[in-house]
């Protein structure tokens, strides 16, 4: 192996991972322990990215008032999506979320004058002047880097995104973890073992599967903003269904029903994903970078189906709870 | 005898459901008396399943009415009935494979406010005793079942039998006004077995609890239960003491029917 | 008027190879209960095969078709030995399968891509002639789609209705529960299902191949979800639902987007079209318009 990147590039990375762990998160809540078959995830992930830099550019909204009300619309639609489409089973669920999903993008990709078409943010607002919704954010992550490195020395503005960017992971885990291992918790599990049992023992099923995906809709938008922060432009194109296939890598890979395994599956994935572009060795160097892309998405395609046939449990999970299912 | 033996906690009538077709209950008229172990009895096919599923809301009744201590339930959902106080077990069980066997049963506890997710984060500490209490219970009522040894075990793991008695506990866990016992007995060894009735007629005794059983073993049903509701072909044939039951003419000529006719299919069909 | 007649034209083409590619989901889908997601690459593969054939080897289009349809036949034969029979054996639930389907989707989707690169590709047909039937114009590509399309309907509709294996597969599809006590043999059927539903993939994919200006490694997967829109309308597990699903639902896509209904649905919007028949349908008739209602 030749030179890896710098450390630059892996705090870069970092970042990402740290999105794709709030994102999954979502993922984890409704699939891992609901048990609801969620492919759209990433419809929520856009509405947030959407809702904040359209409020910040048109209606020239703070961001700091932007985001909270991109997560409550993110929710929203949850719950909008939820009411009438969780009495289905779970492969149909799958396949109208993914129908969901592709027509969020559709807009985005089609309402220019919303959402500024196929370049994405630049073109929000009016179409002369590239649009920015960014400085509350790149102002905030400066001062953020000054006093970081006025205690650890010089920190680049990437790890310091990496900073603020677990630090919300870590206490999203943390407060999630506490719900899902609460009575509440269990209700959703109950609720992915076996509905009826669920609902003859008294328990309101519809009202908690749209909490879990009113919930995991608001993380989804969450890593969304994040997205949004960290690239300063976005595009349709950011948010198609890879996306959410990738999380369930992520989940799978983890171990479901865990929330802890999340961010541990999301580094991994983060480390295959990036680290092949620097493998030297045969058979990567018979590729360029072009064609690595596409390598790397034929490893995830094979990580994923290897995973299912054996080891379904992921990292973290115990293989008796399979045989259970 | 209690004043409250002559009253009704569950007046069913003109109940009417098809399948496909095929009439699975074809007008059910009965009543279950407050404080009593009725036994509902019929061969194979007969729809007492899918009465089950009528009365606790799984399926809606195209025709009639269901009425649980004077409140109309029919067309109400499973869990809004189970709130009532009416619940009822599976004839094929449902455990909840991936929990264990006290979590299964703490499951079924009312009144946790840990259930809603902001007082999880608002009132731990209520959450927190609610959680003891409902351990304790779920404990004592494991021990009634002698599962308490395995309580840490996931549910999956559990023989037929062994999954009866957990939905029996489950179902007493949140202390009913009614219960709706689908084949209880089931795999359960025989000893067993005779202390869970003897528990439940101690339930009826001292709480006044109503008890509803599907059985298919005679001897179960003539000792233990008060009254017998007969039923074949959706229809309720014969109600009254298991004595005038058992000597009932069409009673008879239904069973001895069953016996040269193919079994049908009860329940639900997919 | 004549625009109306134009957009039907369409339709039909786009319809017809929509229902070619529906069948064999929904077969599989009913038989097996699987919910392949890889199916769109199934036909994106078959027109890449041709593809090979037709522009790499110079061949005609009409050897390009059959091997597309056996080359892709062959893989779906292949899968379902190395993959798909091994995955059930080991018990793997509708969840597990289901995110197979995707990790398949991915792997073969990206050897398209790593094999014939991203640019869009054509055919070595004339894409400029064109017929007029009365108000109608059709290319010559449209018109052997649904010539093509339309005799493949036939053939499959007869050997469906009239041999036995043809009747195996719909029966299992439609109850495999009651099928199998017949004596049916599950797995000999199951195997020709896939072939079958390959073939009719890997023909819908050169048939699109042909009719779209150009084509590229992402063609199937665009087409999928209406795909799965025409097999829930048609009813899972129907042959002939997928039929009627898929040429319904192509004749609604084209003809949304006519000016005399208020306007008209963009043209970009098509597929939403799709996707929104897809979301009605398991709304509020789930089981299709050939399905019978379930209880579970």
């Amino acid at each position: 192996m030749s030179t890896l990147a710098s450390p630059g590039f892996w705090a870069f990375v970092g970042v990402v991972a740290g999105i794709f762990t709030i994102f999954a998160l979502g993922l984890q809540l409704q699939f891992g322990f609901t048990g609801l078959l969620n492919f759209g995830q990433v419809a929520f992930m856009a509405i947030g990215a959407y809702t904040m830099a359209i409020l910040v550019v048109t209606v020239e909204m703070p961001m700091w008032a932007a985001a909270p009300i991109a997560i409550a619309v993110a929710a929203a639609f949850g719950l909008l999506i939820g009411l009438p489409t969780l009495r289905l089973r779970a492969d149909y669920l799958a396949i109208v979320t993914i129908a969901f999903g592709e027509i969020v993008r559709y807009i985005a990709l089609n309402q220019h004058d919303l959402t500024g078409g196929p370049q994405g943010s630049v073109n929000i607002g009016s179409p002369e002047t590239p649009a920015s919704y960014n400085d509350d954010w790149l102002a905030f992550q400066g001062k953020v880097q000054d006093a970081l490195s006025s205690v650890f020395g010089n920190v680049s503005k990437d790890t310091a995104m990496l900073a603020i960017v677990w630090t919300v992971a870590i206490v999203l885990i943390v407060v999630l973890q506490k719900l899902v291992k609460a009575p509440w918790g269990r209700v959703l599990r109950s609720i992915r073992e076996d509905e009826d049992a669920s609902s003859a023992l008294g328990k309101n099923v519809f009202s908690y599967k749209l909490q879990s995906l009113a919930v995991g809709a608001a993380l989804g938008a969450i890593a969304g903003l994040f997205f949004a922060f960290q690239f300063s432009v976005f595009s349709p194109a950011d948010f198609d269904p890879l996306t959410t296939f990738f999380a369930y890598t992520i989940v799978i890979l983890g171990g479901t029903a865990k929330m802890w395994a999340v961010p541990v599956g999301a580094i991994v994935f983060g480390v295959i994903f990036a680290g092949t572009r620097f493998f030297d060795f045969p058979p990567f160097s018979y590729f360029d970078s072009g064609e690595r892309a596409y390598l790397r998405l034929i490893i995830i395609g094979l990580i994923l189906i290897g995973l299912m046939a054996f080891r379904p449990q992921g990292i973290f999970g115990k293989r008796e709870e399979m045989v259970l299912e | 005898m209690n004043a409250n033996a002559e009253r009704p906690i569950l007046e069913v009538e003109g109940l009417v459901r098809h399948f496909g077709g095929v009439a699975a209950v074809a007008g059910a008229t009965f009543d279950v008396r407050e404080g009593s172990v009725t036994a509902l009895i019929g061969p194979n096919g007969a729809g007492k399943t899918t009465l089950f599923n009528l009365i606790s809301g799984f399926y809606r009744p195209e025709r009639g009415t269901i009425r649980f201590a004077g409140e109309q339930i029919d067309g109400k959902r499973p869990h809004w009935i189970a709130h009532r106080g009416l619940v009822r077990t599976f004839q094929i069980t449902k455990s909840l494979a991936r929990m264990t066997v006290l979590e299964n049963v703490m499951l079924a506890a009312p009144d946790q406010p840990g259930e809603q997710a902001w007082r999880v984060l608002a009132t731990p500490g209520a959450v927190r005793s609610r959680e003891r209490e409902v351990r304790h219970r779920a404990h004592e009522l494991l021990k009634l079942v002698r599962l308490d040894a395995l309580a840490d075990d996931y549910a999956g793991t559990l023989s037929g039998g062994q999954r009866k008695l957990l939905e029996f506990a489950r179902a007493l866990m949140s202390s009913p006004t009614m219960v709706m016992l689908d084949e209880p007995m089931a795999g359960v060894n025989p000893s067993l077995g005779l202390q869970l009735l003897e528990h439940m007629q101690t339930l009826r005794d001292d709480l006044g609890m109503t008890f509803l059983l599907i059985e298919h073993d005679m001897e179960v049903v003539m000792t233990v239960s008060e009254r017998v509701i007969v039923m074949n072909d959706g229809r309720v044939i014969a109600d009254g003491r298991p004595s005038e039951v058992r000597v009932d003419e069409q009673v008879i000529e239904a069973y001895l029917g069953a016996h040269t006719e193919q079994d049908g299919v009860e329940g639900r069909t997919a | 008027m004549s625009e109306l007649l134009q957009l039907i034209a369409n339709g039909l083409v786009t319809g017809s190879i929509i229902a070619i590619a529906a069948i064999g989901l929904s077969l599989v889908y009913g038989i097996l209960k699987i919910v392949n997601f890889a199916h769109g690459e199934y036909l994106t593969f078959g027109a890449y095969m041709a593809f090979f054939v037709n522009v790499t080897l110079g061949a005609p289009m009409v050897v390009a078709v059959l091997f597309a349809m056996a080359s892709t036949a062959l893989m779906g034969i292949l899968l379902e030995f190395v993959l798909w029979r091994p995955m059930r054996g080991r018990g793997a639930g509708l969840m597990s399968l289901f995110i197979v389907a995707i990790g398949l989707a991915l792997v073969l989707r990206h050897i398209i891509f790593l094999v014939w690169g991203p640019s869009p590709r054509q055919y070595d047909v004339d894409v400029f002639q064109v017929y007029d039937l009365g108000p109608i114009r059709l290319s010559l590509s449209q018109i052997v789609a649904i010539a093509i399309a339309f005799g493949a309907i036939v053939l499959v509709g007869l050997m469906l209705a009239r041999t036995r294996l043809g009747k195996a597969m719909r029966a299992l599809a439609d109850n495999r529960e009651l099928a199998a006590v017949t004596g049916i043999d599950i797995d000999r059927v199951v195997a020709y299902t896939w072939l079958l539903g390959a073939a009719l993939a890997g023909l819908g994919g050169v048939l699109l191949g042909l009719v779209q200006s150009s084509f590229n490694p992402n063609m199937g997967f665009t087409l999928l979800l209406p795909i799965f829109a025409a097999v829930v309308l048609g009813g899972v597990g129907s042959a002939y639902g997928a039929l009627v699903g898929g040429i319904a639902l192509g004749l609604v896509m084209e003809v949304s987007t006519w000016a005399a209904l208020a306007g008209g649905v963009a043209s970009v919007y098509k597929s939403v079209v799709a996707f929104a028949v897809l979301i009605l349908t398991l709304l509020f008739r789930p089981q299709g318009v050939f399905g019978k209602a379930r209880y579970v």
